[in-house]
């Protein structure tokens, strides 16, 4: 029997980092960040999250008060970190503007939400 | 399609930690014990048929419930129907561009082998090799491990992630080898109860050593990964008691603690009858206790494809469902001794059922009463921490504290609150007159005693003294939510007054958060102090230039010992400030009405030192500005100077 306990000791001590992430993506910031005003007109919206992305099945749409897309349609993931997911944006003028997101973690399960921002508030 | 995904888990989960289970079977306990009872090809023939058979069927399964979780996790994430994700080449994207999709054919590749290998086998009349066998339930072992690349386990990033995915690895092949091995358990002793030639005695002798063996060494690594998962998922006592999936993670936890109690009986009572005169009777009650230990079992992996799909309850809004709740802040003790001795109870708990397991209820009962005095004697130190409790007391503000969210408070507070409260909040507004009793101050300290979801539940449904209503009928959660945010932030402006020049060694509350520009790049007051301690200076025009110059000029010096400095210029904000300081940031209108609620009255500057929570230690006015010097000094106190607990993380609204 003696010659089990230290394979048992070491199995239980790496059971013991068995630490699952979170199962969903959410934002967990952006630049403009949530709510914002900012002064000048940003060439692309940042977006960090809580958990790698799939590429395939992320996406983001930056909308005009009236629902007019602004952002090219190219968005994309940061290849040096998977939780990163640039929008290059049109110009924009002065206004409110909707971020609506839709993203899939690496652990395929699907999350989506909204912010907005605001231009040249002042 | 939840149905779908969640009945194809189920299936896969069971089936895989199956097939593990039977390799893991002959490797470890069958084939030895064979050998050391030294019985027959012949002998054993039955069993290894039926183990064979086994194997197949658990694999043909996991075939068929791993294309299914497949196709349902194709419809999932493209939001596409099930026939248009068959048809349309979305099944091809997710096998080939996702991690998941890699996940899934390397396992494919994975379950062929297996199956070659069981194929092979069939061939052979002789003896199988060894090696073929241990080649086998290595596959398995991969097989079973490798989903913890689908799970949660694989969405963490880095050398943190890397843990993760070990340990969940770890979990997994140890629910394979105690939970997989139970059935081919039961068949063993279901062949030696049968009788058939003598040698079976031997054999179910040798069988139940090893076994206990294999089971004990995998239910240690469950029992300490399921405990730190549990922590780590459900995290809070409200998570796992006010979420549906803290509810089921709760369920699946005692679903094991029965499985460990019939295994404890198994190993402590029965095992050593399996020598005497009684034990053909002790190897049929064996066999039944292993036939109920792999029902919990399953029943077990029924709940983890459930709780797969549900956000882990650190996600979800708890509701708390007692009248009552602790405040440890309220106790004398710490937590960490607090959590020693729910681990010292627990320990106690687990002990006495292993004790009453094995027949001894003398130790059991004394152990009871033991337990019973102790918490009679805990029971009045703890009373002062009971606090009344509502259904929303550990809900986490759903707004973020951060000027938009005080900004809009404060209008809605004019329109709905200060008649009663009074525009300061100071429980004096022009109706107050009239109540039976006065409206609560609403800048005291005493404020922050309250969890912001109980300030929630009164906001919503008023309170019970005939003069506070309910405004859930009036305002959306997230509009209550800005008032709270509000209520908060005045009155950690009004608290924040009697911080002076010393350090304060009691934490207020903290300053909310705010976006500004820095050359053009924006952040936030937030990101700045997760590197640390800062100065917050607010000033009216006119500026006080001399001053943000020697701040400015003092930057390198003050940022070399960890504090960066911020000023904002509160009130109007049209003059032309290109010649400003590098220290000031440029901000919108609704944070300066945010932050306006911290200026000292009386003085056209303040500076405000926050530690990394963002709380005021040290605050100072334009009659006794700090020296740079002083300001290093006080920024290493700062930093040295222990934090309140964390603030509740803002949950999403989605």
């Amino acid at each position: 029997m003696t010659r089990w306990i230290p394979p048992m000791i070491a199995f239980a001590a790496s059971a013991l980092v068995s630490v699952s992430a979170l199962a969903h993506a959410f934002l967990d910031r952006a630049v403009p960040s949530v709510g914002a005003t900012v002064a000048q007109a940003p060439a692309e919206v940042t977006l960090w999250f809580t958990e790698p992305l799939e590429p395939a099945f992320s996406g983001v749409a930056v909308t005009k008060a009236a629902g007019e897309r602004v952002d090219t349609g190219t968005a994309t993931i940061d290849p040096k970190d998977r939780q990163e997911l640039h929008v290059p944006l049109k110009l924009l003028p002065s206004g409110d503007y909707k971020v609506s997101w839709h993203v899939v973690s690496v652990d395929t399960h699907p999350t989506q939400g909204t912010f907005t921002f605001d231009v040249g508030g002042k | 399609m939840e149905g779908l995904l969640i009945t194809a888990r189920a299936v896969h989960f069971a089936s895989v930690i199956s097939l593990n289970g039977v390799l893991a079977f002959e490797c470890l306990v069958a084939a030895p014990a064979f050998l050391a009872a030294g019985a027959s090809e012949a002998a054993t023939a039955a069993l290894r048929r039926r183990l064979r058979f086994l194997a197949w069927l658990s694999l043909a399964f996991a075939l068929v419930s791993g294309a299914a979780w497949l196709v349902a996790v194709a419809a999932t994430i493209s939001g596409e129907p099930l026939a248009a994700v068959l048809s349309q080449g979305t099944l091809r994207v997710v096998l080939i561009d996702t991690r998941f999709g890699e996940d899934w054919l390397l396992r494919l590749a994975c379950a062929v082998v297996i199956a070659a290998l069981l194929a092979a086998r069939r061939e052979s009349l002789q003896r199988v090799d060894p090696s073929i066998r241990w080649v086998g339930l290595i596959l398995a072992t991969l097989l079973l491990a490798s989903l913890a690349w689908a799970g949660h386990g694989a969405a963490t990033a880095g050398a943190a992630g890397n843990l993760h995915l070990a340990g969940d690895v770890l979990h997994l092949a140890a629910a394979g080898t105690w939970l997989g091995t139970l059935l081919p358990f039961a068949l063993l002793l279901g062949e030696a109860h049968r009788g058939g030639e003598a040698c079976w005695q031997t054999v179910a002798r040798a069988a139940t050593r090893r076994f206990s063996v294999v089971a004990i060494v995998s239910v240690v690594a469950l029992l300490a990964g399921g405990m730190v998962n549990t922590w780590f998922l459900a995290g809070t006592v409200p998570a796992l008691v006010g979420t549906e999936y803290g509810q089921l993670l709760l369920s699946k936890i005692s679903l094991f603690v029965a499985m460990v109690v019939v295994a404890s009986v198994n190993l402590l009572r029965l095992t050593p009858r399996l020598t005497g005169a009684a034990a053909s009777q002790a190897t049929g009650q064996l066999r039944r206790n292993a036939l109920i230990e792999a029902t919990l079992g399953y029943a077990v992996v029924a709940i983890v494809a459930l709780l797969g799909i549900l956000p882990p309850g650190l996600q979800t809004q708890p509701g708390w469902p007692f009248p009552f709740r602790f405040d440890f802040a309220a106790l004398s003790i710490g937590a960490g001794i607090a959590v020693a001795i729910l681990a010292a109870l627990i320990f106690v708990c687990c002990v006495g059922a292993v004790a009453a397991a094995a027949g001894r209820y003398r130790i059991t009962a004394g152990l009871a009463a033991g337990l019973a005095l102790c918490s009679a004697a805990a029971w009045a130190p703890l009373r002062g921490a009971v606090k009344h409790a509502y259904p929303t007391s550990f809900y986490a503000p759903a707004q973020p504290y951060a000027a938009g969210s005080v900004v809009r408070g404060a209008s809605i507070y004019a329109a709905d609150c200060a008649a009663c409260h009074g525009a300061s909040g100071k429980g004096d507004g022009p109706a107050a007159a009239g109540l039976p009793i006065r409206p609560a101050n609403l800048t005291e300290a005493q404020l922050f005693a309250h969890t912001p979801g109980e300030l929630f539940w009164w906001v919503s449904h008023g309170r019970a003294n005939a003069a506070m209503p309910g405004f859930a009928d009036v305002l959306k959660p997230s509009r209550r939510w800005d008032v709270i945010n509000f209520i908060r932030a005045r009155a950690a402006g009004v608290q924040s007054g009697a911080v002076g020049s010393t350090l304060a060694t009691e934490a207020t509350a903290p300053v909310p958060d705010f976006a500004f520009e820095v050359c053009g790049t924006q952040t936030t007051l937030g990101q700045m102090l997760e590197r640390g301690p800062l100065l917050l200076v607010l000033y009216e025009p006119p500026a006080p230039v001399a001053r943000l110059e020697e701040l400015a000029a003092g930057q390198p010096r003050l940022a070399a010992a960890g504090l960066r400095v911020v000023a904002v210029k509160l009130g109007d904000a049209s003059d032309g400030d290109e010649a400003a300081p590098a220290v000031v940031v440029h901000v919108s209108r609704r944070v300066d009405k945010s932050l306006a609620l911290f200026r000292a009255p009386g003085s056209n500057e303040s500076e405000l030192m926050l530690d990394r929570s963002g709380n005021v230690r040290l605050r100072w006015t334009a009659s006794n500005l700090a020296p740079p010097d002083r300001l290093v000094a006080e920024a290493e106190r700062v930093a040295r100077a222990p934090l309140p607990h964390k603030a509740m993380p803002v949950t999403s609204t989605n």
